[in-house]
């Protein structure tokens, strides 16, 4: 299909990243994106606070401002509590208050299904995108939030995972990103992805995709949510694990001695996932301390960019 | 042969039908149906946690799996490391942060000298395990976390159980080894050639 273009556009479906990016004078660029999803969590709050953090990600990967947004409903009228709407769009405003974006509109329609989701805009300088397609040999790779999200939420719906565990995981969704992109324009990053609903591996496979080098993943440093492992090794993986392993292992070389429930967490779809980020290799423990130092504790370097060629992942 | 047919069931609704009818009564043989690949995989992954030996496939457009409790126990999902000698494997397993009862100063002093003397088993020693109140070991603060920390980079294996950690709010204070669960613990004990446990 071919994609209507112009000269402003930096960023447009002809080399899909986390979102469009369009310039508009010598030193602003706009940044659209949009974002939606049916409920994740069973408190309306929560799923608004979500969906937000979820929506604002895909401007902070890109090295971006958000700035405004809109809402996107789509709620049963007539058969649902319309409490229950409110709450989640209070959910959305709370998250939005909290990263300074201001909701200026939205528009809703009558469905069966509740979905929930804002279209962001944000600012950056053109000179200062950070797009996913542009890996620099010898980088390092740098994760900011636990892998399992996909997974906890199975085993939430099976009703076997503990009130405990179930909160955690909500906070986490729930947590902005924005902290590690304000840390990260410090250092000298050469590309940038929020971990979604391809799971880690299948956004490293994106953005090796044509980049010309090799990642070398250590399994063993990613971070994971401990009871994750466990509810895997149970079977209690979403369908998307499995469509993003098939989709992308022809690209993946994993060793055999990575035990097969952190393989599957490596596949697992998050939702509002943690930034991934190349980072020039003697700033790592620098970006690292400032991450930590910030209260993002979960951050670790989980690999390297290598100059192989070959455009393979390596999971060791 | 206990048959469950959990077709046109979504994920996680095979896993669960399995598991119930587990809880009812742990069949020596036991065949599952379902209708995709990922369900197939999920109801193997399960049946295998609960110490089946499975088999799976598909007839016609039906994906099944069969499970069967009176064999050995299943294959281990952890291969063994590559290790460049024949050495035994041992495996020291830390259920506490002190050795012994009576005088606990006494204890962490042993334990500590302990872990240190570890070295002495050289090649041999494989793993290093630790649970309950012993996963204190590996956290800040630590009077052997340097020592841990040293182990690890030479190589050694260090698990740290994850719910421990979690049952004393530690999972972020781990400084040392990979946070692990009782299947990687169990398939670990099953490979070692000896396993320790202080």
């Amino acid at each position: 299909m071919a994609f209507p273009s112009d000269d402003n556009v930096i960023i447009g479906l002809n080399r899909a990243d986390d979102a469009g990016v369009y310039q508009i004078s010598e030193d602003l660029a706009l940044i659209q994106t949009v974002d939606f999803f049916t409920p994740i969590v069973d408190d309306p709050y929560w799923f608004g606070q979500i969906a937000a953090a979820n929506a604002l990600s895909d401007v902070y990967a890109m090295g971006g401002t958000p700035k405004t947004a809109m809402n996107i409903v789509a709620f049963p009228a007539g058969e649902m509590d319309l409490a229950i709407l409110r709450q989640i769009i209070q959910g959305g405003i709370d998250k939005l208050k909290e990263a300074g974006v201001v909701l200026i509109g939205g528009h809703s329609i009558k469905d069966k299904q509740i979905k929930y989701g804002l279209s962001v805009t944000g600012i950056i300088h053109p000179d200062r995108v950070l797009s996913k397609k542009n890996l620099r040999p010898g980088d390092r790779l740098v994760l900011t939030k636990p892998l399992g999200t996909g997974v906890i939420n199975t085993a939430i719906k099976a009703a076997i995972a503990p009130e405990q565990l179930a909160q955690k995981v909500t906070f986490l969704m729930a947590a902005l990103n924005r902290e590690a992109a304000r840390i990260m324009a410090g250092f000298d990053i050469s590309a940038c992805t929020d971990v979604t609903g391809s799971g880690l591996l299948g956004h490293l496979a994106e953005m090796v995709d044509g980049s010309g080098a090799s990642l070398k993943i250590e399994s063993g440093r990613v971070p994971v949510i401990a009871q994750a492992l466990e509810f895997a090794s149970m079977g209690l993986i979403p369908m998307g694990a499995y469509k993003n392993k098939e989709f992308h292992e022809k690209r993946i070389a994993i060793t055999k001695t990575v035990p097969r429930n952190l393989q599957d967490l490596l596949f697992d779809p998050q939702t509002s996932g943690g930034l991934l980020i190349s980072v020039r290799a003697d700033q790592t423990t620098g970006l690292l301390a400032a991450l930590k130092a910030a209260g993002i504790e979960d951050a670790a370097q989980i690999g390297e960019i290598i100059d192989l060629k070959e455009e393979k992942i390596w999971v060791v | 042969m206990k048959k469950i047919d959990a077709r046109g069931l979504e994920c996680p609704q095979p896993v669960l039908k399995t598991k119930s009818t587990l809880q009812e009564d742990k069949p020596e043989n036991i065949k599952v149906l379902i209708d995709n690949s990922a369900s197939q995989q999920n109801v193997q992954r399960f049946l295998e946690s609960q110490g089946y030996q499975t088999a799976s496939g598909l007839e016609g457009t039906c994906y099944f799996v069969i499970g069967s409790y009176d064999f050995a126990p299943a294959a281990p999902l952890l291969p063994a490391k590559d290790r460049s000698t024949d050495a035994e494997k041992i495996l020291v397993m830390c259920t506490s942060d002190r050795i012994g009862y009576g005088d606990d100063m006494l204890g962490l002093k042993l334990m500590i000298n302990f872990l240190r003397t570890l070295k002495e088993m050289g090649d041999e020693l494989w793993r290093l395990v630790f649970v309950n109140n012993g996963v204190k070991l590996t956290i800040q603060g630590s009077e052997v976390l340097e020592d841990l920390k040293a182990y690890e980079t030479a190589g050694l294996n260090i698990l740290v159980c994850g719910t421990c950690l979690d049952h004393f709010n530690l999972l972020k204070k781990k400084q040392t080894g990979q946070t692990t669960n009782m299947l990687d613990i169990v398939t670990a004990m099953q490979l070692a050639d000896k396993v320790i446990t202080i």
